[in-house]
């Protein structure tokens, strides 16, 4: 029995050994040749965490700067602040959620409008009204102003027309004489982002070539060349975006003239098609518009209020079922049609061109939003098990707005950028975990 | 010396434990070296072993024992995007066979109720890979009834018929969030059964050498009517009927072994088995739901595995009339193709070593314990269907004891 003893011992030596769960090199940890101690965002709604037509708490804590800023954390980087709403006024700016769905699956949504952060309205002379939301004060590292143009970037009264601006500034309207460029590069910073320029071409395409101007070419190139002199004076790095082609988003892609014409034709089989107040040329300069007969390149935007399709409207030749005659036409604002189509996209590939070529005399790190959004719509994405696509609501990517994007999109930009810094920088970043952010949310 | 230096050469070439969800635990003697058995006579795991060796058996044989299985797993996400381990859980693969035949007749009947075998793995609800499984606990119990025959004195053959009965519960995150922002949850949960047999032959052609031959059939285990719950936000609710139920097969893969054993002596008894597995049966895990909508489609994943040997190789040693010491070792190769790789089998390539202890207690009663470390070699993998791309680590300490009683 003293022999068996022994082996006892030497069996429970072993047993020792179960304890042990296999062990992972932590990955190496640098920054490579950037400097992540005070990382800013510069750039829009987009930067900001706009979703659901609203910017609002949660929201901005799934920033994709707050997320990319997280991961540097991990190899070095500082502290990221963002101006936060309040969890009492949690829902900052107001935000659509989904209530629910019709019985023909067309979702239901909702203006969730309590808790918010309205704290006035002035109205701006020669401009009009303006919604003031409650002024944030305090470090600030993210700085995306929902609905900024580069275009702006340099006009000092902006301050008093953005709500989103003026409550990051000390003062009130129309007292704000600071631009944004010179408000984001106040402070020394040491690494930024830069993904300004998309509502130059949006706000021209979401208002279906009617509410807005897209801003010139030449000038586009001499303020992103400015703003990115601007930005590296001091020997920052940093990191760029294209502008992503704006018909690759739900809000162009959901609601379909086949869609439509389709519905239609189940009530009424005599339906031969849709009538659109259409450009007449692919010349900008030339603004001729004429009703006719939309094809499937006609986009239709997200918030067209299909119930107008088929109702009696007045017009030059009595009443008339409206869009489906040329007498009454979709009305212009809710039709990207397709020379405004080409138009949109030449700008944009334009755009696009000067941001790589000033990155590139920078040597900034490019993340193609324009090839990639492209590429997502083209083939959607699968991550760890989820599949995403640029579908609306049931893509997981879009949020209910159809163009800004879901905790699960902006986590996705994240890495893309993340990706981009650590391949021009040679920089380990580690990449954030997609399965950690949510998609649409859907209601019991 | 020359002794020990045996022993250690027959520790260094790997021998094998399992490949996939194979669980190869069938006897605590057999585990203390290195799984080998096929071409020995050492207890009532001949049952299972090799069938054929049964009427060789001097005694007859009522023994169980059981094997608490840690299976220790760790993922790392490429791009460094985190690490997640498995829960600590325990599996507790066991085994029993009863051997009894009249002393001096050359028949024996047996039974064995063991479990070839299974899987346990629980990675948690908030892992990387949550969307692609959570967990999984699958068991197959195989229940064999055998008859063995002794030819002559040099050969015996046997066979035996197995009926499985096999139960899975898998769970996995579903990527659409409720109001919460929470994930949905879907559980598959069932049982099932299925048929095979196993046959060996036995030979002994000196007084201290040994053969065995043994094939055990694959089994097609079906399960004909699982649970399939789905939980998801109200107004998605109409997407994933319920009640529902499931239908899944699952081929589980023929053995084929060879084995061999040395007795120079009282004390030494030296073995080897070389062991191919048909893993390529495996083609895909299919899951085919009663109600099905544009959302909740049968679904179908390719795992196309392929055949996987294992080498192995122990020794035993008597310290004394009432001590056996055993050491053991082996090597598996992996039977899952690069791209196929899930975190519900994170398998590769493998090699174990085994340790082991027996004593009588009477001379009627062994106690016997074994151990066994199993290391998985590191894998990075991008798995073709979910994308889930990182490095798999994976190690396996399986204690165990068993009792024998023989007369």
């Amino acid at each position: 029995m003293k022999t068996f003893n022994k082996y006892i011992y030497f069996a429970a030596t072993f047993a020792l050994f179960a304890g042990c769960k296999p062990s992972f090199e932590s990955p190496k940890k640098s920054e490579g040749t950037a400097d992540f101690t005070r990382y800013i965002s510069v750039g829009n709604s987009l930067t900001a965490g706009f979703a659901d037509n609203g910017l609002y708490l949660e929201g901005q804590q799934n920033s994709y700067p707050s997320i990319i800023a997280k991961q540097m954390a991990l190899v070095g980087g500082g502290t990221f602040t963002q101006p936060l709403f309040t969890e009492a006024q949690a829902n900052g700016s107001t935000y659509l959620k989904l209530t629910g769905f019709n019985p023909n699956g067309t979702p239901i949504t909702t203006t969730v409008t309590e808790n918010n952060a309205v704290r006035g309205k002035v109205t701006i002379p020669g401009f009009g009204d303006v919604t003031l939301l409650t002024k944030y004060s305090g470090d600030l590292n993210n700085y995306g102003v929902p609905g900024i143009k580069l275009k702006q970037i340099t006009y000092a009264p902006y301050g008093n027309l953005n709500p989103y601006f003026e409550r990051l500034l000390p003062g009130n309207p129309p007292t704000n004489n600071t631009t944004y460029l010179d408000f984001v590069t106040a402070k020394d910073f040491t690494f930024f982002t830069d993904w300004l320029g998309y509502n130059d071409a949006l706000g021209y395409a979401t208002s279906g070539g009617a509410g807005d101007v897209l801003t010139d070419k030449t000038q586009f190139a001499q303020l992103y060349t400015l703003s990115i002199s601007k930005l590296t004076e001091k020997g920052a790095k940093g990191a760029v975006a294209t502008i992503p082609d704006v018909t690759s988003v739900p809000y162009f892609t959901t609601v379909t003239v086949g869609a439509i014409l389709g519905a239609v034709q189940k009530a009424n089989p005599q339906a031969q098609a849709l009538y659109v107040n259409a450009r007449a040329t692919v010349d900008i300069t030339n603004t001729t518009y004429a009703p006719r007969a939309a094809t499937a390149s006609d986009l239709i935007v997200l918030t067209f209020p299909t119930a107008k399709i088929g109702a009696m409207v007045t017009s030059p030749v009595g009443m008339v079922p409206y869009g489906l005659t040329p007498y009454a036409p979709i009305e212009n604002q809710y039709v990207l049609d397709n020379n405004e189509v080409t138009i949109v996209k030449d700008y944009v590939t334009d755009y696009n061109k000067t941001i790589k070529a000033v990155a590139a005399t920078k040597g900034l790190a490019v993340f193609d939003a324009y090839f990639y959004l492209n590429g997502v719509k083209a083939n959607g994405l699968l991550i760890d098990g989820v599949s995403a696509n640029s579908s609306y609501i049931s893509g997981g990517i879009f949020s209910l707005d159809g163009v800004h994007l879901t905790p699960r999109g902006y986590a996705i930009v994240a890495n893309q950028f993340i990706k981009a810094i650590n391949s021009n920088y040679g920089s380990t970043i580690p990449a954030v975990n997609i399965s950690n952010y949510r998609g649409v949310k859907f209601p019991n | 010396m020359k002794k020990t230096l045996l022993l250690l050469i027959w520790l260094s070439p790997g021998i094998i434990y399992a490949q996939g969800f194979m669980v190869n635990l069938n006897g605590q003697k057999q585990i203390g070296m290195g799984h080998t058995g096929t071409g020995l006579l050492q207890d009532g795991a001949s049952v299972v072993f090799n069938p054929g060796a049964m009427a060789m058996l001097s005694e007859n044989y009522l023994q169980a024992g059981i094997s608490p299985l840690f299976f220790k797993s760790g993922f790392q996400g490429a791009g460094a995007s985190g690490t997640a381990f498995v829960k600590e859980k325990v599996a507790t693969p066991f085994n029993a066979y009863a051997v009894w035949g009249p002393k001096a007749a050359r028949w024996k009947v047996g039974l064995g109720v063991y479990t070839p075998f299974g899987g346990l793995i629980d990675w948690g609800s908030n892992w990387q890979g949550k969307y692609v499984l959570e967990s999984l606990d699958l068991k197959a119990i195989f229940f064999q009834p055998t008859v063995s025959y002794k030819l002559t004195d040099y050969l015996s053959i046997g066979a035996g018929f197995v009926y499985n009965h096999a139960s899975v519960d898998l769970q996995r995150a579903i990527p659409v969030s409720g109001p919460d922002g929470n994930p949905g949850q879907a559980r598959l949960t069932g049982g099932g059964r299925g048929y095979g047999w196993n046959a060996g032959i036995f030979i002994k052609p000196s007084s201290k050498f040994t053969i065995g031959l043994d094939y055990r059939s694959q089994v097609n285990t079906t399960i004909k009517k699982g649970d399939a719950f789905f939980s998801v936000a109200n107004s998605l609710q109409a997407n994933f009927p319920q009640p529902n139920t499931f239908m899944a097969g699952i081929p589980l893969p023929a053995n084929a072994s060879i084995g061999f054993g040395y007795t120079p002596d009282a004390k030494w008894t030296v073995a080897f088995d070389a062991n191919f597995v048909g893993w390529h049966s495996y083609k895909s895990l299919a899951f085919d739901y009663a109600s099905n909508t544009s959302t909740l489609q049968d679904t179908y994943s390719p795992r196309n595995y392929k055949d996987a040997f294992s080498l192995r190789g122990g020794a035993q040693y008597k310290t004394s009339r009432k001590v056996a010491v055993r050491l053991g070792g082996g090597y598996a190769s992996t039977a899952v193709n690069d791209g196929y790789v899930t975190p519900e089998v994170p398998d590769a390539n493998r090699y174990y070593l085994t340790a082991g202890l027996g004593y009588k207690l009477t001379n009627k009663l062994d106690l016997d314990f074994s151990f066994e470390y199993e290391h998985l070699f590191s894998r990075f993998q991008t798995n073709i269907e979910s994308n889930l791309s990182g490095t798999f680590k994976s190690n396996v300490y399986i204690p165990g004891v068993s009792l024998s009683y023989h007369w």
